[in-house]
């Protein structure tokens, strides 16, 4: 394997891992705040796929696009929270039972309206391309994911350690009781951060559309198990944790890709199984029982 | 004068760099009734979670009935003969009353592993179990879900499913934390009958500080995370250290 | 219905599932006496004294046989291929048995134990292509068949180990997510190793001669399913399966009642897995072909909106569930062409779905018990606070 394709790779990965941070990170946050598992999570994330293609496809905007499927992961995120999950705090296993339902209904909403084959979703003429440095290819849709990414953790991490709702958040993570004891709703904070992870997740499945060139049904459950793994390997509840765990899945996954792309998935099953066995709660994971 | 049946040696554990639990080193001797009290925080939930397993010591020992069972898992313990209460009910809220008592008969008896039909040994089981909540008053609720009884007589429950365990040290986590007043008087009575059955050795951490004197031969004083002092329940009322420390923040 | 079911307590006559008692009578019927409930479905009945005076113990054995409502739906079963000669209803039915094995092999995991695994697939895919690849090798004999079904157990108990090792020890949010991950590996295996199986594609297999019948193939399901249905009660009735019941009321509790959780959960584990193996064999001999459809996390969400919906914690529940949507999804699919939303039937399951756990845990057959949960939701194991996660 040459330089050129090292390079290659690492940007792929990279920016394969900042797709699955967004939804990671987003699913790391609801567990460590609420204690919620989200199994809708990846749904959000293909709906903010699906949206995107709806709003490029008629205004030709891919900012547009983006935002919107923001604007939809916030509100289905909000809606869902308020009707289902919200019912079930603190009832871990009825907390799965019931955001799997949301899934399976949310999917076979799209299923109904977009039908069950992968729609096309080429990427947007401005970032279609790439640059070509020596021997070096760099896609520049790659490139834009990355940068999307980064400054989305960036920006997440400065809401989380400069603001007082993050100060408030990384308290709840650490202790939601002190939270609520000093007056602080702690039910709207968990709406807002579940909102909010929602739409990071669809922001992640709009970004990801271009990059596999189509967007279906299934997208989300494929991503969310990447995720998981992402926790599983982070930890739960650490961003940092996520982050770092998005990377290493991202990589791995890219250099498996290129030696034996059926061992991708494999290779990360493999990681997670490792991660486990040596530290059962992740790398930066809390929660130590 | 016996081993001790429980003993610790610095006995720490830390949480975020605090010591919840500071360096305690106690003997307990076997048949005997130790309160333990202290102010709200001062570890003595912590100190039993430390004891039944549910948590790992930073540092320290623990030794029961001469053997080390620092590392050993929540449920070798009570298998060897340590049974808990806890703050927080915890019973299996579904089951009936009698199941609830039956399953910890069950599990005395070492019987896991039979994938047969249970009806076979079953009814010794059901029918100690029965006798076992006969004891505690408890006889006449023994068809309702455990949620369904009143706050009192679920404690009652517990303290059933830890003898039906035939825990030789019971470590009774506030067992009247919030009991109706008219409900105390039952648990005193029970706890009264156990002390006078010579039989177990009994650990309580509680803040009714009457009923901690009149049943306790032990009293052991935490604050902070540490012992501040252990022995005869009057030379402990009368130091002059704990007064200052304890009493004076303690709502009575 | 509910009349039928629920007889006055002098009799001997038990209720389907969870509730036996083996032969002590039944909580006093709501109705009769308001102070005293019913516990909701999947749970220890009352143990009362036994209320058949005179018969001994062989009597009693025989009644814990046959008794109630199941016997008179198998009887039924049985007398169908007299009543009607479809094929297509055979085929049905096969099915409906077939994937009610399955959700009740869900069913020991999810509603006695209070384990969610979204990896339960792997094991009924497993049998499937183990039962398909040796009968394509060697023949449609019926020795052959019986390899298949001790390889399956075999593999079914290694993979429950391995898989059990890993992920037992962590909360039960982590243990769905990597059994999800799990299944997925293994569907991945079954698509990409297309020398054994031949991928998507998947291929045909010749069944043993005997079971080309459509009304003997028949028999053959539905006594398979009449076997599991007691073996699997009996294992819940046994003092394993009351352990298990503990475990998902109060996990922490049954660790401190002196019971390895851990352990109990791997015997869950086994236990469902080769059920669910056994399952997979009846499906790839049903159809006479694997593909990696039988790998499909598809199928482990339907097990678990099959068992709900039908009623977790009652291993019957399972075949009323997988009888519901069996039964939808052949009529509707004839409908869809009419009414294009109807091919979407899994979504009004899905909501259905939502509606049951939040309202109605006892899914349908705890509906007909009398048990609409007042408590919603926390119907479910509670001992799981989120301070002990």
């Amino acid at each position: 394997m040459g330089m050129a394709t090292f390079i290659n790779l690492t940007v792929n990965g990279l920016s394969t891992g900042m797709m699955i941070f967004l939804l990671a990170s987003g699913l790391s946050l609801i567990f460590g705040l609420m204690g919620v598992l989200n199994f809708a999570h990846g749904s959000l994330f293909m709906l903010g796929g699906y949206t995107g293609v709806v709003v490029f496809a008629h205004s030709g905007s891919f900012i547009l696009a983006l935002v919107s499927a923001m604007l939809v992961g916030v509100s289905v995120g909000w809606v869902v929270e308020r009707l289902t999950v919200r019912r079930v705090y603190g009832n871990a296993i009825a907390q799965i039972l019931i955001t799997t339902g949301v899934m399976i209904v949310l999917n076979e909403l799209v299923k109904a309206v977009f039908g069950p084959d992968i729609i096309a979703t080429p990427v947007p003429p401005l970032l279609a391309g790439s640059w070509a440095i020596g021997s070096v290819i760099l896609i520049k849709y790659r490139l834009f994911t990355l940068a999307v990414g980064l400054v989305v953790a960036v920006t997440v991490h400065l809401l989380l350690t400069k603001t007082r709702l993050g100060m408030v958040v990384r308290a709840g993570v650490e202790n939601p009781e002190m939270v609520q004891a000093l007056g602080i709703n702690i039910r709207q904070v968990f709406s807002l951060v579940f909102a909010f992870g929602a739409a990071l997740a669809a922001l992640g499945g709009v970004m990801m559309a271009p990059a596999v060139g189509a967007v279906n049904p299934d997208m989300g459950l494929q991503n969310q198990m990447l995720a998981f793994i992402v926790v599983v390997i982070g930890g739960m509840g650490s961003f940092l944790g996520s982050a770092l765990g998005s990377i290493l899945v991202g990589l791995a996954g890219a250099y498996t890709a290129w030696f034996l792309p059926e061992a991708s998935l494999a290779v990360n099953v493999l990681l997670m199984a490792v991660v486990l066995l040596l530290r059962p709660n992740g790398l930066f994971g809390m929660g130590g029982e | 004068m016996s081993e001790p049946i429980i003993r610790t040696e610095q006995l720490t554990i830390n949480f975020g760099g605090q010591a919840a639990v500071d360096q305690v080193s106690l003997d307990v001797a076997a048949h005997t009734f130790t309160s333990i009290i202290g102010p709200n925080g001062a570890g003595k939930t912590t100190f039993f979670n430390l004891l039944s397993g549910e948590l790992q010591p930073s540092a320290g020992k623990i030794f029961f009935k001469g053997q080390e069972i620092t590392r050993l898992p929540a449920h070798e313990r009570t298998r060897r003969g340590l049974g808990r209460t806890f703050q927080i009910t915890n019973v299996f809220p579904h089951l009936t009353v009698r199941e609830n008592v039956r399953l910890a008969v069950q599990a005395r008896a070492g019987v896991h592993y039979r994938l047969l039909r249970h009806h076979r040994k079953y009814r010794q089981f059901a029918e100690k179990a029965e006798d076992l909540l006969e004891s505690v008053y408890l006889g006449d609720k023994m068809d309702l879900p455990a949620q369904a009884l009143a706050h009192g007589d679920k404690r009652k429950l517990e303290l059933a499913i830890i003898l039906a365990l035939e825990a030789e040290v019971l470590l009774l986590d506030e067992p009247t934390a919030g009991m109706a007043v008219e409900e105390v008087p039952g648990i005193l009575e029970l706890l009264g009958q156990l002390k006078a059955g010579g039989e177990h050795t009994i650990l309580l951490v509680e803040h009714k500080l009457d009923m901690v004197l009149s049943l306790s031969d032990t009293l052991v004083v935490l604050v902070n995370g540490r012992l501040l002092a252990a022995g005869e329940p009057r030379q402990i009322m009368d130091n002059d250290t704990v007064q200052a420390a304890y009493l004076g923040g303690m709502p009575l | 219905m509910a009349r039928f079911l629920r007889k006055p307590d002098s009799s001997e006559v038990r209720l389907p599932g969870a509730e036996d008692a083996g032969d002590y009578k039944e909580g006093p019927a709501r109705t009769e006496s308001p102070a005293r409930t019913e516990p909701p479905a999947g749970t220890a009945a009352p143990h009362g004294r036994a209320k058949v005076p005179g018969l001994g113990r062989p009597g009693r054995e025989v009644l814990l046989w046959v008794s109630g409502l199941p016997v008179l739906v198998v009887l039924i079963l049985a007398v169908l291929p007299l009543l009607t000669s479809s094929y297509a209803l055979f085929n049905l039915m096969d099915q409906i048995l077939i994937l009610g094995v399955f959700a009740m092999s869900y069913d020991i995991l999810l509603g006695y134990t209070g384990i969610v695994s979204f990896g339960h697939v792997l094991f009924f895919g497993t049998g499937a292509y183990t039962v398909a690849i040796i009968l394509k090798h060697t023949g449609p004999g019926l020795g052959f068949l019986l390899l298949a079904v001790f390889g399956t157990v075999l593999i079914s108990l290694v993979i429950s180990l391995v898989i059990g090792y890993l992920s037992l020890r962590v909360k039960d949010v982590y243990y769905a997510m990597i059994t999800l991950a799990f299944a997925e590996l293994f569907a991945i295996i079954a698509e990409k190793w297309r020398g054994a199986t031949n991928g998507a594609d998947g291929f045909s297999f010749r069944i043993p001669h005997f079971l080309e019948d459509p009304i003997l193939f028949y028999y053959f399901i539905l006594v398979f399913a009449v076997l599991t249905v007691i073996l699997v009660r009996r294992f819940i009735h046994s003092p394993t399966g009351r352990v298990l019941l503990s475990i998902r009321e109060n996990e922490k509790r049954a660790e401190f009642l002196g019971y390895n959780v851990i352990r109990f959960k791997l015997i869950s584990t086994l236990v469902a897995g080769v059920v669910a193996g056994l399952a997979g064999i009846a499906w790839a001999l049903q159809q006479a072909f694997v593909s990696t459809g039988v790998m499909a996390t598809d199928k482990t969400i339907d097990a678990l909106l099959i068992t709900t919906i039908g009623g977790s914690g009652t291993l019957y529940g399972a075949f009323i569930g997988s009888g519901l949507t069996n039964f939808a999804s052949d009529r509707l699919s004839s409908l869809a062409e009419h009414y294009p939303l109807l091919q979407r039937w899994h979504l009004i399951f899905g909501l259905l779905y939502i509606l049951i756990v939040l309202f109605f845990p006892g899914g349908i057959l705890g509906f007909f018990r009398g048990k609409r949960a007042g408590k919603g939701a926390r119907g479910y194991r509670t001992g799981l606070q989120k301070g002990q996660r």
